[in-house]
């Protein structure tokens, strides 16, 4: 009788301990945070929230930079999981390439949240949480045709070809504004999102086209780049700019009247929400929806006092 | 020798019954049709939905309660009339409403609605039929239903094509200042920052009530 009790305080220490060991082992995960690039302040923001976020739940994090090259990312992916990384935060460099580095992390267990970007495997992440960028441009593509008074020349400036956000964007704005015959696109190149890019890509073609009145671009860099190279050209009033991300720049430039609108995409609550759901799937939680979209908000002049650089006010 | 001759026999046919097996023979115009079948036909499901989204119409709220409700519980009447598929501040709601036309414009009609005591005209839209507001309104469909998110985007498409050919050409052959409407259609508003006194509607059913 006495050594069966004292078997079963024997086991009850054992369980104890081991659900000590357990707690004890959701405060010492580590959070890796992979973004596609760090060379563009929308990026910087989304990185250092996801990584601020997964800190303030109580997780080691890092920040990776693939400096928009997937051979590059999937160094990163490979020395997360040799480093002991539990989750990834992930912001993807190609929809397409960076497929194989999240099927990797899934082989060795460790869970991948895609923010703002998506890959193109529906199983392969374990939640994406992507603003619903065909939707905001169909907004940006209304917007365009009312400002344009239907009628006139115009460029658009492509993201980077392997990412659906560009495509995506690119979808929303063409199914309203190619219902507008008298809307006449003379030159549509990419330009990376990057603001250099753009402000040479822009440069170029005003050379062949001085007479275009709007210009859209897949992000708001490449449209900072773009306005630049209107004013160097001397056409920054006779050029309507568009944008999309909601930077703090583009922010300012519609305040000041530069730019006409931008979508603003909220990089915060993405970042915000792939680390709670790291968080969650910690604390045992599995049933993540594969996909969900962030909405995003279009401003203008008209209601520019609403927001602040990447996001609401 | 016999052996021999029976061993390569043996093999052979398993050679032979291997290949058989690994290769298949199909009409081209047969694979392509069925790959055909397999795709998704956006046109199709918009008319299922826009079947299914003229019953639920009726159960719209009219919009002067609608704007009264959200001066006063704004959260409360967001949670219980507004519909959208994912994170944000965007929200769809459908509603009803009527009233004299108090101006026609290139893009659209200035409708005062008649309970409204905020005098505020509503704009219903007539040319820029774009955008996911009537299909995300009712609250019919869901978002992880679809594998791919084009094919919800095209949802939409074929459904304001719908309303474009089907609603607006006898409304707008017809309509002028004056004249009485009623109407059924899909609000977007701002939770955050709802804009009360620039409405836009697109429409789902319009009606001239009083030439």
């Amino acid at each position: 009788m006495k050594n069966n009790i004292r078997t079963i305080l024997l086991l009850l220490v054992v369980i104890a301990a081991g659900a000590c060991k357990n707690g004890a082992n959701t405060k010492s995960k580590k959070v890796a945070v992979i973004v596609s690039t760090l060379n563009n302040p929308w990026f910087v923001v989304l990185a250092e929230t996801a990584a601020a976020k997964a800190k303030e739940l109580g997780y080691e994090t890092k920040i990776f930079d693939s400096q928009n090259n997937t051979a590059l990312e999937s160094d990163h992916f490979e020395n997360a999981i040799a480093s002991g990384y539990n989750a990834v935060l992930f912001n993807p460099t190609d929809a397409d390439g960076s497929v194989a580095n999240v099927l990797k992390a899934k082989a060795a267990g460790v869970p991948v949240f895609c923010m703002d970007r998506e890959v193109n495997a529906p199983d392969a992440a374990t939640s994406q949480i992507l603003a619903d960028s065909y939707t905001g441009c169909v907004a940006l593509g209304k917007y365009f045709v009312e400002k344009m008074n239907k009628k006139g020349k115009y460029v658009e400036i492509l993201g980077l070809v392997g990412d659906n956000n560009t495509w995506n964007r690119s979808k929303g704005f063409h199914s309203v504004v190619d219902m507008y015959p008298n809307l006449q696109m003379v030159a549509q190149q990419s330009a990376d999102f990057d603001r250099n890019k753009g402000m040479e890509v822009l440069e170029s073609i005003l050379q062949a086209h001085p007479d275009i009145e709007g210009v859209f671009c897949g992000n708001d860099a490449m449209a900072m780049g773009a306005y630049q190279a209107l004013v160097a050209a001397g056409k920054s009033k006779q050029v309507k700019v568009f944008g999309f991300d909601g930077a703090e720049d583009a922010i300012q430039s519609i305040k000041d009247g530069n730019m006409v609108a931008t979508g603003m995409q909220f990089p915060k609550v993405m970042a915000e929400t792939a680390a709670i759901f790291a968080d969650e799937y910690f604390k045992g939680r599995r049933d993540f929806p594969k996909k969900i979209p962030v909405a995003v908000e279009m401003v203008t002049s008209k209601n520019i006092a609403d927001y602040t650089g990447y996001g609401k006010k | 020798m016999k052996k021999k001759f029976f061993t390569w026999v043996a093999i052979a046919l398993v050679a032979a019954l291997v290949v058989y097996n690994s290769v298949y023979f199909k009409k081209l115009s047969e694979v392509k049709a069925s790959s055909l079948a397999k795709q998704f036909d956006p046109k199709l499901y918009a008319r299922n939905f826009w079947n299914k989204l003229l019953p639920v119409a009726d159960t719209a709220i009219k919009i002067a309660t609608l704007k009264r409700s959200l001066l006063t519980n704004p959260d409360s009447t967001f949670d219980a009339c507004s519909h959208a598929l994912g994170i944000g501040n965007i929200r769809y709601i459908l509603v009803k409403g009527e009233g004299p036309v108090k101006a026609v414009y290139e893009d659209e009609v200035a409708i005062s609605i008649l309970a409204d005591s905020s005098k505020k005209p509503v704009r219903l839209a007539t040319e820029y039929i774009f955008g996911n507001a009537v299909r995300d309104a009712s609250g019919i469909l869901n978002v992880s239903d679809f594998t791919n998110s084009m094919d919800f985007n095209n949802v939409s498409v074929e459904i304001n094509k719908i309303i474009r050919a089907e609603v607006l050409p006898a409304f707008k052959a017809n309509i002028k200042s004056g004249v009485t409407v009623a109407f059924v259609g899909a609000i977007e508003l701002n939770r955050k920052h709802p804009n009360l006194d620039d409405i836009e509607v697109i429409p789902v059913r319009l009606k001239i009530i009083k030439p």
